[in-house]
Parts: C-alpha cells; structure tokens; sequence
C-alpha cells in the first residue's frame, strides 16, 4: 500500500510538471494551495498569469454562449489584457447548457460580469442582473437601437451587438452543374423540385441536394431552432403576436413538415439515423462540395472560405427557407439576434466599469472591430468594418428588392433548450418513420410543449 | 460482586490512561474532521432543509414560502415519472445484479481453472467512472441498434434496459467479490458434515450455503438497493433522461430517474430552485426510510436463521 | 499437491472464458475505436480498423487538447484530487475514530451517530447547499476540495475505523500509557499501524470514490477553470459543432489506462479491501 501511495505521489508530481510545461501556468501548479484571488488571469488557454494583476482596477468575466466564437474571444481577451493589464476572462457554455451555465456561476462570488441575455424571456429571468446601460459609452457608439432590450420603464438592459441572418446556403457551382439557376429557385415547389431531381441523379453528379439533417445536439438546433422559426414568425404575423404568447396554434406546421421532408430525403444521410449525425458531417458534406444545399447562417461564412474548406464567395449564396406559404416568394432571409451584452448589476463598481470599458474597446478598437466584422459580421456601432460576407450582401440585396424580413420569433420560445429537446425527440421519431401518427407527436411537442414549458418557465 | 469491582477499576483505569489525556487532544485528533464534516455536511443539510421551505436563487436572497415547494414538487409529472423509473429501475437491477453475481460467485468458488483470472475480469468495470461507462455504452447501444434502423434514445425502453445492462456490467463484479467472501467464511465443518449426511450439491446450496451467506446477501441488497437510487452519472452519460416527450399535456424525460430528476428541475430556472431542493428532501426520506427498513428486514431473518 | 479437475470444471472454465471475453468487449471497443477516424466511428463502430479507417495515434495527439482543455491539465487534478483527499481521510479519520472509539463522550456518540446517519444521505440532498458553501469558503479549487471530501466521505471512514478500534484489545495502548508514552505518541506509534488492513480497504474504497467522482466537483470546482478526467469526458460529450468521437475515444482509453494498471498491480489489495470494506459497511 505504501509502494502505491508513494508510486502515485511520484505519478502526481511528474504530472504536474508536465502541465506546467505545457500550459505556462506555472503559478498555478506548482504551489500547493494558492488562493483563489492570486490566480486572477484566465483560463488556462489564454493567457499566461499577469503579474500586474494586483494594480488592476477590476476584471471582466464574459460568460460566451457561441461556441463556433469562442476561440476568437479567448484571442481577443487575451490581447486586451496583454494592452491593458485587465484580466479577462472569457468562458464559454457547451452548447445547449447556457442557461444552465448562467444559473449556477450567478450564484457564485465570482459571478461573470458580462453575459449575454438574448431574448425576452432572458430578461424576464435576469432582469435583476442587468445593469441598466443608459449613458454608458458603448451605447453612444451604437448606429440602431434596433436590436436592443429595454424593460418597461425603457432602461436599456442588453444591447444587440450584432444581427445574423440564415437561409439555405447555396453552393451555385454545383447547381449550375446540376443545370439550374439560382433564379430557377423562387418558392417551395421550385426548391423541392430541384432539390428531388438532384437527389435522384446523385450517383451520376457525384453530389447530392441537402447535407445531413442531423439531429445529434452539436446540429439539432438548426431545425429546432432555425426551422421552427418559419410555422412560429407567420402564426406570429398572422396573428399580431409581439409578446411571448402562452400558447400557440401550430397554424403553419404543415409547412413544417414540408420542408422537414424535403431535407431529409433529399440527402445522401440515412433518415433513420439522424440523431447520429453531427453538426460538423453537415459543415463538412458541404465544404467539401458533396452537397447542393445546407441550412445554415451567417457565422458559418468564415469557416467556408477559410483554410479548411477554401470556398470560393463567388459559389456562396443564400437563399430564404421557402416552405409552402403563400406569398414567400417575396420572403426575405431570417434576420435577427440573440447576441445581447447584459452588464451585471450585482458585480462590484470595479468590475462593472472594466466591463464597460472592455466592451468599449471591443466596438471600436482596430482589433476588436475586426474581429467583430469577422465572426459576426456587420455590427450596429459607428466604427464598424465591413464584413466581406457574401450572405449579409444577399440579405441586402433581398432587402433592395422591396422582400420582407423573417424576423427571429423563436425568441420568444419558452425555455427553450427543453422545447427544443422535445421537438427533437419528436423529429427524430418521425424521420425513422415518416407516419401522420409520429408527425402527430411533432405537432403535440410543439403546440403541448410550448404551453407546458411556459408554464414551468414561469411557475 | 468482585467481578463488578474488577470491571470499575478497568474502567477508571481507562479513564485515567487513556480517556483524559486523548480527550485534552481533542483539537488535534477530532476537530479537522468534525469541521470538515459540519462544512461539508452537516450544514448544507440543515440549509437544504431549510431552502426546500423557500424561494431562493442564493440562499442570501432566499425567502420563506411555506411549503409551496412541496406541492410544485408532488404535482410535476416528471417527478412522479422518474419515482416510477427508479421503483421499476431498482426492481430490476436487484433481482438481475444479485442472481448473477451469487451464480459467478458460487461457480468461481468451486475447483475451477482460471478463478483468479476471471475474477479479476469481471471485478474490471467497477473501476470505470459512471460519466465514461454511459460514454462506452452509448456507443455500443447505438452501434447495435443501427443495425436495426434505430437508435438508443428513440425509445424508452432502450435507455431503461441499457441502463439495466451497464449497470449490471458495472456491480456485478463488485458483489461477486463480496459473495465470495461470504461463500469462502462458510464453515468447512458444515459443508463436511453435510457430505457425511450424504447431502447432494443442490441440498447444500440450498440447505447450508445459502443460509450461511445471508449476511452478504444483506449487504449486497442494501448496496444495490442504495446504489439504484442513488445512480445519477450513468443515467445522466447514457441517455441524459431522453427521449422527452408530451404525454397527456406535461412533458416527461423518458428515462430519467430521481437523481437526475432533481438536477435537471434545478437547472429549469431560478424558480424552480426551491423546488428542486424539495425534491431532494423528499429523496433523501425516501432513501433513509429504505435503507432502514431493508436493513431491518433483513437482520432480522439473519438472525431467525 | 495437485488439484484434481473434473470435466464438469472443464466446460465450466470454457464458458467463463468465453463470458470473460464478452465482459471486456466495451473496453475493447474503445481501444479500437480510438485508432479509427472520427466518421468511421460513428458508420461502424464494431469493425477493426483497416488501412481506410486508421489514423494511428492522431487522435491521442488531437485528444491531448480536445474541447479547448489541455487533457494532461485534467489528468492532473484528477490525481491531485484523488491523492490529497484521500490522504487528508487517511490521516483524519482515524485519529477522530481513535477519539471517538475511547473517549465515549456524548459528543463523541453524537458525532459518531451523525457519521453513520450521513451515509444514508443521497448527495442530491446536500448538493446545491455545498455548491453555495464551497464557494463562499474558496473551497472550490483543486487544492481546497480535498476538505470537502474529508467532510463528505467521513462517515464510512468513521463507520469502518471506529468498528476495527472497539475491537482492538485495550491492553496494548494501557500498557503503552503506564510507559508514559502521550496520546500523539501512542496513536501514531501504537494505534496506527494497528489500523493496517482497515487503512488499506477504506484507502481504496475512497480512491474508487473520488477518481470517478463526477457531480461533486462539477458543482464545487470553479468550472472556469478547473477540470477533473469524468467533467472533460462529459464536457466533450456535451460539446458543439466540434463531437470528434475518435478524439474521445482515444481521451477515453487515456483515463482507463492507469485504473486498470494500477489494478493489475495491486487486484489482491483492492479485492480484498473492497470485501472488507464491504463487510463491515
């Protein structure tokens, strides 16, 4: 036993030589019982520990909820703190945790000092936590207000920091191959058209029509979420709904199902084992030009024409989801936000100011601007760059030509990652077996859940 | 009356050697663990008995709700739904862990060639995490249910007997090794006179074995008892209580069992903290009751044999 | 003497080598697995991995910093962890049992009565009020959880050294008394190695316990920073856009290696310690 002990001693301290080799976090690993304030500086992938750190005023705490952007936050925390000798710290939630996340690491003493209330169920939850952000710098640099949450008493809670829009990412090389236009596609029946007839001739194009739907959670939230914002945006329209209703009606599932349909069997993906395929099989099937179409947005034009896939923008476009409705020929894209900065009120004053100033810096610094135009396109803030994202000039263009914006009514949706997780559950089950019984179960988790999640969000 | 004198003395003597000089240590032999222990447990206890009375998100801002907690608690269908799961979950896994860790453990005590080996096979999983073995499992699950067109949590049934399987892959080995035990402390001299009386094998299973391991049968019961309804990571790892799905209005997580039941309502929001702790009281009765009335239960017909 | 083998015990050994077999599959599986890539373990998860599918150690390599975390800085705690609390328990539990065991004050009982009633205690009960102390107390770094665990684990501890203490004979510390050897003395010279067979058993039973531990140090660990080899695997699992189920295998494979060397080295100890333990528990 003491030959076990005394081998696992060694084993322990061989260890911790190894990961204060590898991760320069020396501070950290070699003493053994620092206390928690002294280890200020990031985590472990970002910065090495700033000696400074006791000069410095307050720090920042950025709970992320985006993690296809978490690398280029942890970049761009860490070259502030290099400029400024703030720490900040930048943490992002695995996907569909967020809401998780947020709750727990409120209820600490290092609660995060900037998070992102994206929604106005969010505000509803945490309004308590949101700073009011009238007068404050950042909001002088702001172009629209468009995309902001203001309470009832008209303080500005979150400020909408960016917009995104999604659609169905064309590749029109490939379409052209296939003989058509991008013109050619104007409504449901043209898309399922195409859509079907490269399906069919798959084995001779060597492509198909629509990447994998997969329903793993890495994807789910594509047609969770992004699909369920076609029935939702026009029961919504029809039915002059601005504020989370308690209960919907499914008016438009119908359409739902139609376009569900269209993109599951018109892909190379096995229908029945959708839950097994990822988020990253879909990027990849379309980066690599294996298929036609790809629902997807704006964030992804980075990964596209970067070094993994090298896309040429002159083959990206997007086109509006059509699913049946009338009138969506003049359908626009989905544009929207659920990227809101809230301020925590409860953080120290030094705290909030570093917060402040973080976020200051961040719209309007070289570096923060470019990053910004980068993962998210164009920004509503006076020293913007324009991003060279092909899908944003198609949203405008669809703008020009007088088309009407889907705006994001799954905004509204109530606790969202259990609604979601019910209609995926659903979806799943209808894909394996495409009966009216099992499409019955969608249309129960979408209109029951809605109304029993509103309940239990607000029980 | 000399004898009672002797006992005294002993005592006092204890007293004063022993008794007085460990009691003045006090601070160095008792006091880390005992302030551990309030720290670490006895005063989350008391405060999680007291928040499950009130509405909190911090228990700085928590305030007294009666038992308003209790009521939302009984009336979620995901709770009533999960005590289900767990009932029929710990059912299952009693019955199925127990009969087959006493028939391995029955044949490994027997000559055998390689009983080390095998033992130290089936002993193996026991040493894997809960959050990795639902990690394997779900794999394998997945990678067989594919061949027949479906996958782990596209039905309820799959996650529950997936769970069944993993967890038994997992305790077997560990209750064997107690039955073992059990089985090797059975008195040589019984087993002797038994085959003197001309007993055959199945007579001395029955008649002198199985009598003699009640005490281990005890302990593996209670240990897998407790276990079933304590399970969180592997229910969590495997299926994470999918699939959810509406049934007459409410929604219930298919495969989720009490444990991960209170975590999950923790996490809907803010107000459903309260709640959530009411539920963990609840559990935790639950448990407690259980636990005493097995291990009564079982004492006494240990001691009647 | 030679052991005599009947053919009974013949078809016996075959079939449990054969059961052997089937038990290890899992594992098997994920030491396959982890030399495949990523869509390869997904399409076919039961095949070996051939020229196609074989990428060697590539996804160890990508395993090493997969989920944005070193791998290495997660193994690490996790020892650390492990070690520190189980060594604080070691160290702790046994001087309280030894108090407990001859002082028989009331305190004493009531302590020892609320040991025994706290292993009843599911840890959901306990668990969110935890998550509030240990981070108003700092408890919620690697270096400090340890305590955590020495209040949490205490009563099996307790349980299973203040039983072997009662029966120990009490003439050997008397005696040690009369040769004025001090309390300090008597329990580190006389009373500890004593203590032997139960240290080990309950030394195992621990480690079991706090390397595969998950919730707990989910929920105390400053998650910002800190990650134990359960919360990384989790994490991956949970993870975005980014599920390399190769990656993960390999990452898998990485923290099941040293359990089951160390069980291949010390089996006797742990089988033994897991009985004892059992027994008394």
């Amino acid at each position: 036993m003491k030959k076990l002990i005394s081998s696992l001693l060694v084993a322990v301290m061989v260890l911790g030589l190894m990961a204060c080799g590898g991760t320069s976090e020396s501070t950290e690993s070699t003493e053994p019982a620092p206390a928690a304030e002294s280890e200020a500086a990031a985590t472990p992938e970002t910065a090495p520990a700033e000696e400074s750190t006791a000069e410095a005023a307050g720090s920042v705490y950025y709970l992320n909820f985006k993690p296809e952007a978490d690398q280029a936050w942890q970049d761009l925390a860490a070259l502030y703190t290099e400029q400024t000798g703030v720490p900040v710290k930048v943490v992002t939630a695995a996907s569909g945790t967020y809401s998780d996340t947020l709750t727990a690491e409120m209820a600490k003493t290092e609660a995060p000092t900037l998070f992102q209330c994206g929604n106005a169920q969010g505000l509803i939850d945490w309004n308590d936590y949101c700073l009011d952000l009238t007068g404050t710098d950042v909001l002088a640099e702001m172009t629209t207000s468009d995309f902001n949450l203001t309470d009832e008493t008209g303080a500005v809670k979150a400020i909408g920091y960016c917009y995104e829009c999604f659609g169905i990412i064309v590749n029109t090389a490939l379409l052209e191959e296939a003989g058509y236009a991008l013109s050619d596609i104007t409504d449901f029946a043209s898309l399922s058209e195409i859509a079907h007839d490269i399906h069919d001739r798959a084995s001779e194009l060597g492509f198909d029509a629509f990447a994998s739907a997969g329903l793993d959670s890495s994807s789910s939230w594509r047609f969770s979420g992004h699909l369920a914002n076609m029935p939702l945006y026009y029961e919504f329209r029809d039915d002059g709904v601005t504020a989370q209703p308690a209960t919907i009606t499914g008016a438009y599932l119908d359409n739902y199902r139609n376009i569900w349909d269209l993109y599951i069997n018109t892909a190379a993906a096995d229908p029945t084992g959708l839950t097994t395929y990822t988020g990253d099989h879909s990027q990849a099937q379309f980066g690599n030009s294996e298929v036609v179409f790809w629902q997807q947005g704006s964030w992804e034009y980075a990964n596209l024409v970067g070094e993994t896939y090298g896309m040429d923008p002159a083959n990206l476009a997007m086109i509006p989801i059509y699913c049946g409705v009338e009138g969506e020929e003049e359908a626009g894209l989905c544009s929207g936000t659920e990227n809101c900065w809230a301020v925590n009120s409860q953080a120290s004053e030094e705290n909030i100011q570093a917060t402040l100033d973080f976020v200051h810096w961040v719209v309007t610094s070289e570096e923060g601007t470019t990053m910004m135009a980068e993962q998210f396109g164009p920004i509503p803030f006076k020293n913007a760059k324009t991003p060279e994202n092909v899908f944003f000039a198609d949203a405008n263009e669809l703008l020009a030509d007088g088309k009407y914006t889907v705006t994001w009514a799954f905004n509204h949706t109530p606790n969202v990652d259990d609604w979601r997780a019910t209609v995926v559950t659903a979806l799943a089950a209808y894909s394996a077996d495409q009966s009216d019984a099992n499409w019955a179960k969608v249309v129960e988790a979408f209109v029951d859940g809605w109304a029993y999640e509103y309940t239990i969000q607000n029980g | 009356m000399k004898k009672k004198n002797k006992t005294n003395d002993k005592a006092a003597l204890n007293g004063i050697l022993l008794r007085r000089p460990i009691q003045r240590c006090a601070p160095f032999f008792i006091l880390p663990t005992f302030l551990a222990f309030c720290i670490g447990f006895i005063w989350p206890f008391l405060q999680g008995i007291y928040l499950s009375f009130c509405n909190f998100n911090t228990p700085a801002d928590a305030q007294w709700v009666g038992v308003t907690n209790y009521v939302k608690a009984f009336s979620d269908a995901g709770f009533a739904n999960a005590f289900r799961n767990t009932a029929a979950f710990a059912v299952v896994s009693i019955i199925l862990i127990n009969v087959v860790a006493f028939l391995i453990a029955y044949a490994l005590t027997q000559k055998m060639r390689g009983a080390n080996l095998f033992r130290t096979v089936f002993f193996m999983p026991n040493l894997i995490g809960g959050v990795v073995l639902g990690y394997i499992w779900s794999m394998i699950f997945d990678g067989v249910l594919k061949a027949y067109n479906t996958y782990l949590t596209a039905d309820a049934s799959y996650g529950f007997w997936g769970l069944v399987i993993l967890v038994a892959w997992q305790q077997i080995g560990y209750m064997m090794i107690i039955y073992i035990a059990g089985l090797q402390a059975v008195p040589e001299d019984m087993l002797e006179a038994a085959s003197i009386d001309g007993a055959d094998k199945r007579q001395t299973l029955f008649r002198v074995i199985i009598p003699n391991v009640m005490p281990s049968v005890t302990i593996c019961t209670f240990l897998t008892l407790t276990n079933s309804f304590k399970l969180f990571d592997q229910n969590l790892a495997l299926t994470g209580g999918l699939p959810s799905i509406m049934e007459n209005g409410s929604k219930i997580n298919a495969t989720e069992l009490l444990a991960l039941n209170i975590y999950s309502t923790y996490n809907i929001n803010k107000s459903w903290h309260g709640a959530a702790q009411a539920k963990a009281v609840v559990f935790f009765l639950l448990v407690a009751v259980l636990a005493i009335a097995q291990q009564t239960a079982t004492s006494r017909k240990e001691v009647q044999q | 003497m030679k052991k005599q083998y009947s053919a009974g015990s013949t078809l016996l050994t075959a079939f449990f080598a054969l059961l052997s077999v089937i038990w290890i599959i899992p594992v098997v599986e994920v030491l396959i697995n982890s030399f495949k890539a990523n869509s390869f373990v997904n399409l076919e998860p039961f095949a070996l991995p051939n020229a196609e599918s074989f990428v060697g150690l590539d996804n160890y390599i990508k395993g090493m910093t997969f989920g944005n975390y070193p791998f290495l800085q997660s193994v690490f705690y996790s020892l650390f962890i492990t070690v520190m609390s189980v060594a604080l328990i070691l160290v702790c539990t046994p001087m309280a049992a030894w108090y407990i065991a001859r002082v028989q004050s009331s305190f004493a009982r009531i302590f020892y009565y609320l040991c025994l009633f706290s292993m009843i205690v599911p840890f959901q009960m306990v668990m969110f009020t935890l998550t509030f102390t240990a981070d108003r107390l700092k408890l919620n770094t690697p270096y400090t959880i340890p305590f955590i665990y020495l209040g949490f684990g205490a009563g099996l501890a307790i349980f299973m050294f203040t039983g072997f203490i009662k029966g120990l004979p009490l003439e050997i510390e008397e005696a040690a008394a009369i040769d004025g050897c001090g309390p300090l003395r008597m329990f580190f010279t006389v009373v500890l190695p004593m203590l032997k067979p139960t240290l080990i058993s309950v030394g195992i039973l621990e480690i079991m316990w706090v390397w595969n531990d998950y919730l707990l140090p989910y929920l105390v660990l400053d998650r910002t920073k800190y990650m134990t080899i359960p919360i990384h695997v989790q994490y991956l699992k949970g993870s975005y856009g980014t599920v390399d189920l190769g990656a993960t295998m390999a990452v898998i494979m990485l923290s099941i290696i040293p359990i089951i060397v160390v069980y291949i080295f010390c089996q006797k100890h742990i089988i033994k310690g897991v009985a004892a333990g059992a027994v008394k528990g």
